[in-house]
C-alpha cells in the first residue's frame, strides 16, 4: 500500500543546501521554472527537510562546508536512514581535492560539481541523474513486486505439495486403522532433530531448504506398507518369523512405488527414496533391507529411524501398552531398542524434553504443524 | 555604470559571468545579494576572536561566492586566506585580512555604484 502512495505524490522538489544565499540562488534560477525549490542554509535544516519531505524530493544539491552539520553529516544521515538510495545527491564544492571527492562518493553522492558552474551543464547533469534514479526506483519496484509474486506462488505450491504428501502418507495409516497422528509426530520430531543436527553438527551441511524437504519426505517413510497384506498389517498379535520377513519388505515396496515416478535430478525424490528404504537400517549393520552400516546410512534416514522407534515405543499398539517417555528414552539411549550413531543419540538427548512434551500431549498438533 | 564597467573596475571576469548568468539583470540581482551576505563580517569577527574553525568556514564561503560571481581578484585573496586558515595560522590570516578587506571594499563600492 505504501508504495502506491509514494507513486501518487509528485516527486518534483529540489533541495538546495548551502550556507550562502548567493550560492543557493545560483542553482535555484536554473531549476525554479520546472521544479519547486526548497532551501536549507545549514546541514541541520537540510536533515530536517529530508526527513519531512523525502517522498517528494527528486534531487539534493549539497554544499560540503556548512554550519551546524556539514555536508558529510547530511550524507551520513541519509545513509543511516536509507534515503541515499531514493534521493540523488549532487555535491557542490569550491575546490577539487581528491580526499573530499573520494569521501563524498564513498558516502553515496551521485556527482560532484565544482564552482563556478555553467547552468546548462548543471541542468543536463542533474536531469541525467534524476532520470537514472527514477528508472532505478521503477525497476526496483517492479522487481520487488515480481519477487513477491514468485514467493507467493512458490509458497502456494509448497502448501499443495505438503498437502498431497500428507494425504498420500495417511492412506497407509488409514488402512492400518491408526490414529493418523503418527505421521504428523514423525514429521515434527524429524524437524526437531534437524534443528539440533544443523546446530551442533555442521559437518552434515544441511541447509534450511533441505531440512524442509526432509521433513516433508519423512511423512512417506512407511508408504510401502500399502503393499503388505491385511493379514499381516492388521494382525492383532506378534508376527511369526515369516510374517515379519514380509513386513520388513515394506521398505523395498515403498521404493518400488517411488521408482515408478523416478526424478533423478530431484532432491526431494532422493530424500523420499532414502527414507523409505533405510529407515530400518541400524548403525551396527544389523538392520534391513541392505544392512548398511554407520554413515553409509543417509543422515535423514537415521533421523527418521530414531524418531520412528521412539514414537512406536510410546504409542499404544494392539500387542503392547505404551512405555512411559522416560523409559522409552532410556531404552533408546542404552541401546535396548535399535542401535543408533553417537550423533543421533546426542540429538536425542537434546531433543528429549521436546519429544516428551508432544507425547504427553502438552500441546495440540494442530497448533504445531499448521503454519 | 554598466555591468561590464563594474567588472573591469573590481577585477572580475565579465565574459565568464555573462556566459553563466546570461542576463545583466540577473547579474545585478546577484550582486545585490552579495552585499547582504555576512561572510566577510563573520570572517573579521572570528579572526579577531581567534576562532580559527569558524574563520575558515567564513573564508571558504566567501571564496565560493566569489567563484560564482567571477570576482576574480577578491576570489584570489579569499582563496589565499582560506588556505592560511586551513593551516590554522591565525597570525598569517590577520596579515592577509588587510588584502581581503581592500579587495572586498572595492567590490562593495563597485556594487553600490552599479545599483545606484
Amino acid at each position: 500500500m505504501a508504495m502506491e502512495t509514494i507513486e501518487t505524490i509528485e516527486k518534483n522538489s529540489i533541495l538546495i543546501a548551502d550556507d550562502a544565499e548567493i550560492n543557493r540562488e545560483m542553482i535555484k534560477f536554473i531549476f525554479d521554472e520546472q521544479y519547486s525549490i526548497i532551501e536549507a542554509e545549514n546541514g541541520e535544516q537540510a536533515i530536517n527537510i529530508i526527513a519531512e519531505y523525502s517522498d517528494r524530493l527528486c534531487l539534493l544539491f549539497l554544499d560540503l562546508l556548512m554550519p551546524k552539520k556539514s555536508g558529510l553529516d547530511v550524507l551520513a544521515f541519509m545513509n543511516e536512514e536509507d534515503y541515499i538510495n531514493t534521493i540523488p545527491v549532487i555535491m557542490i564544492t569550491g575546490e577539487a581535492t581528491d580526499e573530499t571527492d573520494e569521501k563524498a562518493y564513498e558516502y553515496g553522492a551521485s556527482d560532484i560539481i565544482y564552482k563556478p558552474f555553467a547552468p546548462n551543464v548543471v541542468m543536463r547533469r542533474a536531469k541525467n541523474i534524476m532520470e537514472l534514479f527514477e528508472h532505478r526506483i521503477y525497476i526496483e519496484h517492479k522487481l520487488e513486486k515480481r519477487t513477491r509474486q514468485l514467493r507467493e506462488s512458490r509458497e502456494k505450491l509448497e502448501r499443495s505439495n505438503e498437502f498431497l504428501v500428507n494425504a498420500l502418507s495417511s492412506v497407509v495409516e488409514f488402512r492400518s486403522l491408526e490414529s493418523g497422528e503418527h505421521i504428523q509426530r514423525v514429521k515434527y520430531f524429524t524437524k526437531l532433530f534437524l534443528k539440533y543436527i544443523m546446530k551442533i553438527y555442521p559437518k552434515y551441511d544441511i541447509t534450511k531448504e533441505q531440512a524442509s524437504l526432509i521433513v516433508n519426505a519423512s511423512a512417506l517413510h512407511d508408504i510401502g506398507k500399502i503393499a503388505i497384506p491385511d493379514s499381516i498389517l492388521l494382525k492383532p498379535g506378534k508376527l511369526t518369523e515369516e510374517e515379519f520377513e514380509e513386513m520388513k519388505k515394506h521398505t523395498v515396496y515403498g521404493c518400488e512405488l517411488l521408482e515408478k515416478f523416478k526424478q533423478e535430478d530431484n532432491e526431494f525424490y532422493h530424500y523420499c527414496y532414502d527414507i523409505c528404504r533405510y529407515h530400518h537400517e541400524r548403525h551396527d549393520g544389523n538392520g534391513y533391507p541392505d544392512h548398511l552400516k554407520g554413515d553409509d546410512i543417509p543422515i535423514w534416514a537415521q533421523i527418521v529411524s530414531v524418531v520412528d522407534v521412539y514414537d512406536a515405543l510410546v504409542s499404544k499398539r494392539v500387542y503392547k501398552d505404551p512405555f512411559a517417555v522416560e523409559e522409552a528414552a532410556r531404552m533408546i539411549l542404552e541401546g535396548e531398542c535399535g542401535v543408533f550413531s553417537p550423533e543421533m543419540l546426542d540429538c536425542f538427548r537434546l531433543a528429549k524434553q521436546e519429544l516428551f512434551a508432544v507425547t504427553e500431549g502438552e500441546f495440540s498438533f494442530a497448533d504445531v504443524m499448521v503454519k | 555604470m554598466t555591468v561590464q564597467e563594474f567588472y573591469d573596475e573590481v577585477g572580475g571576469d565579465y565574459n565568464e559571468i555573462m556566459s553563466r548568468l546570461r542576463t545583466e539583470e540577473r547579474i545585478r540581482k546577484f550582486a545585490g545579494m552579495f552585499t547582504r551576505d555576512e561572510s566577510y563580517k563573520t570572517l573579521v569577527q572570528t579572526i579577531n576572536d581567534g576562532n580559527v574553525e569558524e574563520a575558515f568556514r567564513a573564508a571558504h564561503t566567501m571564496k565560493g561566492m566569489c567563484q560564482n560571481m567571477a570576482f576574480t581578484r577578491l576570489y584570489r585573496s579569499s582563496h589565499e586566506i582560506t588556505e592560511i586558515l586551513r593551516g590554522k595560522d591565525i597570525e598569517g590570516a590577520k596579515q592577509m585580512l588587510d588584502v581581503v578587506t581592500e579587495d572586498y571594499n572595492i567590490v562593495i563600492a563597485g556594487i553600490e555604484k552599479l545599483l545606484a
